[in-house]
């Protein structure tokens, strides 16, 4: 149970001495898009967030953006370069990871192999030198949280891999941590196991009621655990807010496509401002912004712009008129069904429900679409960032 | 039908052929192997005069009478000899394999600067023959008096670059830093999670270097023989020179045959201990498990 504070974390990692001599030669070649200087590769940087007690902080983003990084520092297992981090108001960025009163639950479970899942749990009370009957209750505790008890004397290579990683979080959770970090736990696990397990974080969460700093790539796990999400891309924060702010005002293009599923569709428009009034017009159809954004679109001075639109695909209506595509794949899911089409060379889905649709549309059948003003997001061209903002 | 049957006897008729050669090699190598450990125990059951009458497959029933006389020889010292070897070689066994997984530890887990620089120079010693270096090794011992001692056969056993390379490549395939990173998180200090997280996991590497580290200083000779020259601090293989040496008329081949069965039979146990984890140790890694 603590406050985390991060004040402009940043990592960098310094250059070999055999890329130093490489770079000269070549051109780096580039994985991302991170920024290289000449101290190194910055993988983090101007990270600041203020983390509330027992609040649960979810890291998204795709590979290669930072947020285990970001993780990693704060468990004290990666050096911080630039910036200073709080646990509970003390200075952290040189307490060794033992001395932080942090737990951490590693993607590959990372358990010991050679000891019981019951050594395993108890490893880090006996460092702490706990009496042994102290040591036993926590444990089992632990145990029946996770529902583990039967396996205590099992080896970790005889378990599955979402009993594994019950252990792991077990093992962190017997401590009793002031910050639990997890590094995209659930990764390792099949599709149905997976969401039993993060059903069971929520549960967990309930019993241990601590503070989360949790790491993940999938989003629906950001948006279903979270209290508040951070989107990360090469190094930089995206956008700090609740699942649902995100979700609803994405701070710019790559939050919009990265948030969502499916992925928000994109369409080349032309943003029109006739007075207080703001419309969207794709493919010469008209539509207008709500007055709500609106008012924002006017509060932050917008013109008369091409813009990128958003809008998502459950937003979306067949209409008699309006934008016109033709269907190149239809999937059914049962109660709706993904068509997808191809407006201006973008590819995008429309979802509609089976059962309000009187025939759905098949391969090669011409529609209409449009979609209401309230839910249109409109990027700036330049920076792809939400003009709203 | 018919024809598929006789398909059938035919495969079978060639796998049957197939085998029956491949156990022929075997069996025939097995003992091209074993015949001479055969062969050394049976003239260690001879006497003397058996053994001079020549070649013998079946044992006689001297083996009792050649033990005592090997054992109680007044000119070598065999109890003594086998337990100076054992000394030296349990101990360079285990500093050997400790500190060449140690080593590895630190250029394995730790990010630090000329790493690459450290671990080509270990790579580069390994490359040195003993052979050259010993004359400087046997002068430097004088000149620290301690020619005459067992430290300087044990001691440097610890820089055992072969050891370091095999316990490095190990822990490549089976030591993920995430399980040393959960062991700092959990409040393990660096040298805690190395014997109580690392060593364990590394169990059957280091029965393998270890019975390797073990046999070939057992079986050491050249070095012991430059250093050591008082009769109480001889080891086995020093022991088993002087008697090649010795006169052939006066000496009872019956206990040379003996001296030499019990100096290997420390080497056969161990490996009778550890050979599982040999085994094991040779195929871990190859299959991710």
């Amino acid at each position: 149970m603590a406050e985390v504070k991060l004040v402009n974390i940043k990592k960098v990692y310094p250059h070999s001495e055999e890329k130093k001599k490489s770079k000269k030669k070549d051109a780096p070649q580039k994985k991302t898009n991170l920024q290289i200087t000449a101290e190194g590769v910055v993988a983090v940087q101007e990270f600041n967030l203020d983390i509330a007690n027992k609040e649960f902080i979810v890291l998204v983003g795709p590979s290669g953006c930072g947020k285990s990084t970001t993780l990693r520092m704060v468990a004290g297992l990666e050096e911080i370069s630039g910036g200073e981090l709080y646990i509970d108001g003390e200075l952290m960025n040189a307490v060794a990871p033992k001395d932080r009163d942090i737990a951490m639950v590693f993607q590959n479970y990372a358990l010991y192999p050679h000891m019981s899942v019951y050594d395993n749990m108890a490893f880090s009370l006996k460092l702490k030198h706990l009496p042994k009957a102290e040591i036993d209750q926590k444990v089992r505790e632990a145990a029946e949280i996770l529902d583990i008890t039967e396996y205590l004397n099992r080896k970790p290579k005889a378990l599955s891999g979402g009993q594994r990683q019950r252990v792991a979080i077990g093992r962190a959770i017997v401590r009793a941590p002031k910050v639990m970090l997890m590094d995209e736990p659930l990764s390792n696990l099949d599709a149905k196991l997976r969401n039993e397990m993060r059903a069971e974080i929520i549960k967990l969460r309930e019993r241990i009621d601590t503070t989360f700093i949790y790491v993940t790539h999938d989003q629906t796990e950001a948006m279903t655990l979270g209290d508040r999400i951070v989107v990360m891309k090469d190094g930089y924060i995206q956008q700090i807010g609740t699942p649902q702010e995100v979700f609803n005002h994405p701070a710019n293009l790559f939050v919009a496509g990265f948030i969502g599923m499916p992925v928000m569709n994109f369409f080349d428009a032309e943003l029109i401002r006739e007075g207080d009034r703001f419309f969207v017009e794709p493919d010469g159809h008209r539509v207008e912004l709500s007055e709500e954004k609106a008012a924002r679109l006017k509060a932050n001075g917008v013109q008369s712009q091409a813009v990128t639109l958003g809008v998502r695909p459950d937003h979306t209506d067949l209409t008699e008129e309006g934008i016109s595509c033709k269907v190149d794949v239809t999937e059914l899911m049962g109660a709706s069904a993904h068509l997808h089409a191809n407006v201006d060379g973008r590819d995008m889905i429309l979802i509609v429900s089976t059962q309000d649709t009187k025939k759905i549309p098949m391969r090669g059948d011409e529609i209409h679409f449009s979609f209401d003003g309230d839910v249109a997001h409109v990027f700036s061209k330049e920076d792809e960032h939400n003009l709203e903002w | 039908m018919n024809k598929h049957m006789s398909q059938n006897t035919k495969g079978m008729i060639q796998l049957f052929i197939l085998r029956f050669f491949a156990y022929a090699i075997l069996i025939f190598l097995c003992i091209l192997c074993l015949f001479f450990f055969y062969l050394m125990v049976v003239n260690s059951t001879r006497s003397n005069a058996q053994l001079a009458r020549g070649f013998s497959l079946l044992p006689k029933e001297h083996f009792l009478e050649n033990l005592v006389n090997a054992w109680n020889d007044a000119s070598i010292n065999i109890p003594r000899g086998m337990l100076n070897s054992l000394i030296i070689a349990l101990s360079t066994a285990v500093l050997t394999t400790y500190f060449s997984a140690l080593t590895a530890y630190g250029i394995h887990v730790y990010d630090f600067k000329f790493k690459k620089l450290a671990f080509t120079f270990i790579m580069a010693v390994m490359m040195i023959p003993a052979q050259v270096s010993a004359l400087g090794f046997v002068q430097m011992m004088n000149k620290l008096h301690l020619n005459n001692s067992f430290i300087p056969l044990i001691i440097p056993g610890i820089a055992a670059p072969v050891v370091f390379f095999y316990m490095k490549q190990y822990m490549e395939s089976v030591l993920p830093l995430e399980i040393i990173d959960a062991a700092r998180v959990d409040g393990s200090n660096e040298f805690h999670t190395f014997n109580t997280i690392v060593l364990p996991i590394l169990k059957p590497a280091i029965a393998v270097q270890m019975i390797f580290s073990f046999v070939s200083s057992w079986n050491n000779y050249f070095i012991p023989a430059l250093l050591l020259d008082k009769a109480e601090l001889k080891t086995v293989p020093i022991m088993i020179a002087q008697l090649r040496s010795a006169d052939y008329s006066k000496f009872d081949m019956g206990k040379v045959y003996m001296f030499i069965l019990l100096s290997i039979l420390p080497v056969m146990i161990t490996y009778i201990i550890l050979s599982k984890s040999i085994i094991r140790g040779v195929t871990a890694g190859s299959v991710k498990g």
